[in-house]
């Protein structure tokens, strides 16, 4: 498969979920596990183009697929605009949910280019903020929007 | 008292954007369990599925066998260990000291809770570890448990430990028992009020971690782990495991939020410790999202009775509660100190004269509670608030006119309680008009109105609440100039992401003239810190705030001579601006950098410490309307209005995103999380599909703002902000409740949580009444 664009081999059990080969064999420790039961969302990444609970998707089954994490979002020192628009409008606190509701946010806006405050709140039921209050994330991923429409 | 402007590029009340967030949004944060290497062994705690047992080990044989499998840990492999124990016990009302109830590292022969922990497995990998924890022989031999609170006491209950005659674990008194007796007996009016405070499992989004290498040479550790505060918990390690705290190096690096449970000392790490010195590989654990509910300290618990005497103007003559708090299965390290700390604010923001508040605490098999965001002051508020709402029903006024009939008004500061705390400055009632006028009170009829039509009942609710922070205390800041002329601010709180990395650059940079990017924020490290008090009570800004200006602006007028020397001019004659230090009108200057060269090693390196007598008390009114959906049961907050006072605002941005925090696990608490135990004490809401916590679509848009008076406590008149969220927000939501239902039945009382469940039965039995 590749990971933000490289391609990446791995040997893996057949039970060792996605999120355990990015983290522990790829080093990849951005995606975060908050939870047991997918409930929380810390995990979200993109595998081709979708936005994917890792916690929930074994390695093996994602043979040959294009996986897309917060690592590769950046370029280089240019942060891509939703992740431009959490630092602006202060959608993070301790940035444990961040990389997934990034991942997520802008998995909404490829579908849906300007999301209602509604529809933001209704898109982020997969994801949990325990910080925040959600109200400067949803402010955020507008902000994101119109900043990824613009680019 | 410091310049405030809202309007300065730097310092106190600048909006900044955080220095810390590239990193955290680039997958680059370094959150505990990110810094295992490779190698490390996985350890994995075999928990009791028991809540009350005794328990044998039987047989080892096949778990030590099992693949992977390096060490399998039980009580008698740590006999040089000591228990966790409790640093507060509260003195009873005859003078005696309760007995201490400690935590084993690891059960011998008993258990108390499910989860209490009776093995460590060490392997190779956490599977590994895991399915060789199965392999463990146990015979158990189950006891009868209790795990409801309010039974907790009562005559036939099974003892949580064997052979006790009680499950009491200490009763405390605060107040003058004759002087509230007497204000009862002459009192016109009494108001009473019966509420639990449901028990709440805090749930930051990273679970705790930690990685443990040992270093053979010197027989040293370095122990990576999720705190709020390291110098605390080394030395509760160095307690636990009798090895010197010289040998123990604690880092925390990013923290995925702690809200008061991740100041303690848990099992985990001491367990981590004895596994690496024994295989000399470096050893993790990481908690699962199941073990935190089982293990990591629970918060709130407590059923209470409270009773307001007044007079015949509705006057408060005193106040009376009678409170049971749980304390789980053992004493926790603060587990006491939590009621006490709402003890000392029962009074609120109200003129009382004498209080009388007893407060049993008491044994169930259930996880040991402790400090969760607030930390008895949300229990507290929610007493008053709720019972003042009362009053004002008994008495037949208005909420608002109760509040004003009893506020402490702004004359009578220093203003000090019948529970001894002295409060410094408050605009109670200038807060509620605003917030009143904010949130459109005398327009609700309308709303009201349209809500029935949707078929829904609507209720308004505030509370003004007034709480504690800071406390007496400091916490020093260490800066040092860098050969780069950025500067290093070494601090021992910990940032658990409310941004302290900025919060504190902003107060020093201010001070030196300099980006605040450029002054770079370290915690967590004992190598490197010499001392710290941690984050906690919302202590960091005051606090380190008032610290970091300190040593900013000794390290300021140090350049000054620095420069002065060198240019050869007065050091008053120096201005620093843009990261130099320039000759005031004219052309001379020199970059940060040439001071560095310059200066000697104390000049560079400068301390700031502001010790403060008292704690801070930040206050405000915070107005929550709710709609309830007869035909479901459904509650939702539709409307929340926050008007707070905060004495002095360093960054409003960060500011903001605290109260919104706050508030939206407030409201989690009055609408859906609720920690449920059955009658064995088994937990059942032992994950994140059975505990309910709030998500973007159950929560409104806030209104927030600040009506500040800056406190005469605090150096830079800063109260402290981090709890004040959580400690507003449940008696705002719940008095909107009871509204809802008294505007309709006549009858309001229901706890939280309010679930579409609760509030169905709830609105079924008061139908029933309505129809006799
Ligand atoms: S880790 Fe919680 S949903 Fe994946
Ligand atoms: S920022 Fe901490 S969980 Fe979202």
């Amino acid at each position: 498969m590749t990971v933000n664009g490289k391609a990446v081999t791995a040997d893996v059990e057949d039970r060792t979920l996605l999120v355990q080969l990015l983290r522990e064999q790829l080093g990849l420790t951005g995606t975060h596990v908050g939870c047991d039961t997918s409930q929380c969302g810390a995990c979200v990444v993109h595998v081709n183009g979708a936005s994917v609970k890792s916690c929930s998707v074994l390695a093996a089954q994602c043979n040959n697929a294009k996986v897309l994490t917060i690592e590769g979002l950046a370029d280089s020192q240019a942060l891509h605009p939703m992740q431009q628009a959490f630092k602006d409008n202060h959608g993070l606190q301790c940035g444990f949910c961040t990389p997934g509701m990034i991942m997520s946010a802008i998995d909404l806006v490829q579908n849906n280019p300007d999301p209602t405050d509604a529809e933001i709140r209704d898109w982020l039921e997969g994801n949990i903020c325990r910080c925040t209050g959600y109200q400067n994330i949803v402010s955020s991923i507008q902000a994101g929007a119109r900043m990824m429409q613009s680019r | 008292m410091a310049q405030v402007s809202p309007h300065t590029r730097f310092g106190l009340g600048a909006a900044l954007t955080r220095t810390e967030d590239f990193r955290l949004l680039t997958g680059q944060g370094r959150y505990t369990d990110d810094n295992a290497p490779d190698n490390a062994l996985h350890g994995f705690v075999l928990r009791s599925p028991y809540a009350h047992a005794r328990f044998k080990i039987t047989d080892l044989t096949a778990a030590k066998d099992a693949p992977g499998v390096r060490a399998v840990l039980c009580a008698d492999d740590l006999d040089s260990m000591n228990d966790l124990t409790c640093s507060t016990l509260m003195k009873q009302p005859d003078g005696s000291m309760p007995a201490p109830r400690d935590i084993p590292i690891l059960c011998r022969d008993s258990v108390h809770h499910v989860g209490d922990a009776i093995a460590f497995v060490v392997a190779e990998s956490i599977y590994q570890a895991r399915d060789a924890s199965e392999l463990i022989e146990l015979d158990f031999e189950p006891l009868a448990a209790v795990a409801d609170t309010a039974q907790a006491l009562d005559d036939g209950v099974a003892p949580v430990f064997e052979g006790a005659t009680s499950n009491l674990a200490y009763t405390h008194f605060e107040g003058d028992k004759a002087a509230t007796d007497a204000a009862f007996a002459q009192a016109a009016k009494v108001a009473e009020i019966k509420l639990v405070n449901n028990r709440l499992i805090c749930n930051y989004m990273e679970p705790r971690a930690c990685v443990v290498q040992w270093q053979p040479d010197d027989d040293a550790f370095t122990v990576h782990l999720a705190s709020q505060g390291v110098h605390g918990l080394r030395d509760t390690l160095a307690k636990v495991t009798n090895i010197a705290a010289d040998k123990i190096r604690v880092i925390t690096e990013d923290v995925g939020g702690g809200f008061g449970t991740k100041v303690f000392c848990y099992r985990e790490y001491p367990l981590c410790m004895a596994a690496a010195r024994l295989l000399g590989r470096t050893v993790r654990w990481t908690s699962d999202r199941s073990e935190h509910f089982l293990q990591d300290a629970h918060g709130r618990d407590n059923v209470t009775t409270a009773r307001m005497a007044m007079d015949k103007d509705g006057k408060f003559l005193a106040i009376e509660v009678d409170l049971i708090a749980a304390m789980g299965a053992y004493l926790h390290a603060f587990g006491p100190f939590i009621p006490y700390l709402g003890v000392s604010m029962t009074t609120g923001a109200y003129d009382i004269p004498t209080m009388a508040v007893t407060t049993r605490g008491v044994f169930t098999n259930t996880t040991p509670v402790d400090a969760y965001r607030g930390a008895g002051r949300p229990e507290a508020a929610y007493v008053i608030e709720r019972l003042v709402d009362q009053c004002a029903l008994q008495h037949g006024c208005s909420v608002d006119e109760i509040r004003r009939r009893n506020f402490i008004q702004p004359e009578q500061f220093p203003y000090t309680t019948p529970a001894g705390r002295t409060y410094d400055v408050g605009e109670f009632e200038q807060h509620m008009s605003l917030c009143m006028e904010r949130a459109d009170w005398s327009g609700f009829s309308q709303r009201l109105s349209a809500a029935k039509r949707t078929g829904c009942l609507r209720g308004i609710g505030m509370s003004t609440y007034i709480e504690a922070c800071a406390f007496s205390g400091s916490e020093p800041a260490f800066m040092q100039l860098q050969a780069d002329g950025s500067c290093v601010l070494k601090i021992g709180t910990q940032s658990n992401g409310q941004g302290h990395e900025t919060a504190y650059a902003q107060i020093a940079a201010a001070e030196l003239g300099m980006d605040y990017e450029d002054v770079h924020v370290q915690q967590g490290d004992t190598a490197t810190l010499p001392t710290g008090g941690g984050t906690g009570g919302s202590r960091s800004l005051p606090l380190g705030g008032a610290s970091s200006l300190r040593a900013g602006r000794t390290l300021a007028n140090n350049i000054r001579t620095i420069a002065g020397r060198e240019l050869q001019t007065d050091p008053d004659n120096i201005v620093l601006e843009e990261g130099s230090a320039k000759v005031r009108g004219g052309n001379e200057f020199l970059s940060l950098a040439e001071i560095a060269a310059l200066g000697t090693p104390a000049e560079l390196n400068t301390q700031g410490e502001f010790q403060q007598a008292e704690a801070t008390y930040p206050n405000g009114t915070h107005i929550c309307e709710v709609d309830i959906e007869l035909a479901t049961g459904v509650t939702r907050v539709v409307s929340y209005t926050i008007v707070d006072d905060f004495g002095v605002t360093v960054n409003p941005m960060l500011l903001q995103g605290q109260i919104h925090g706050g508030v939206v696990q407030g409201i989690g608490q009055c609408l859906m999380e609720h920690v449920v135990y059955n009658d064995d004490a088994q937990l059942l809401s032992a994950t994140l599909m059975d505990y309910a916590l709030p998500r973007a679509d159950d929560i409104p848009h806030f209104h927030f703002e600040t009506r500040n008076v800056p406190s005469i406590t605090n150096e830079l008149g800063i109260k402290g902000a981090g709890e004040a969220g959580t400690i507003g927000s449940c008696p705002a939501v719940m008095n909107a409740v009871s509204d809802a239902l008294l505007r309709e039945f006549g009858h309001g009382q229901i706890d939280m949580p309010v679930t579409p469940l609760s509030m169905w039965q709830k609105l079924n039995s008061l139908r029933d009444r309505a129809d006799v």
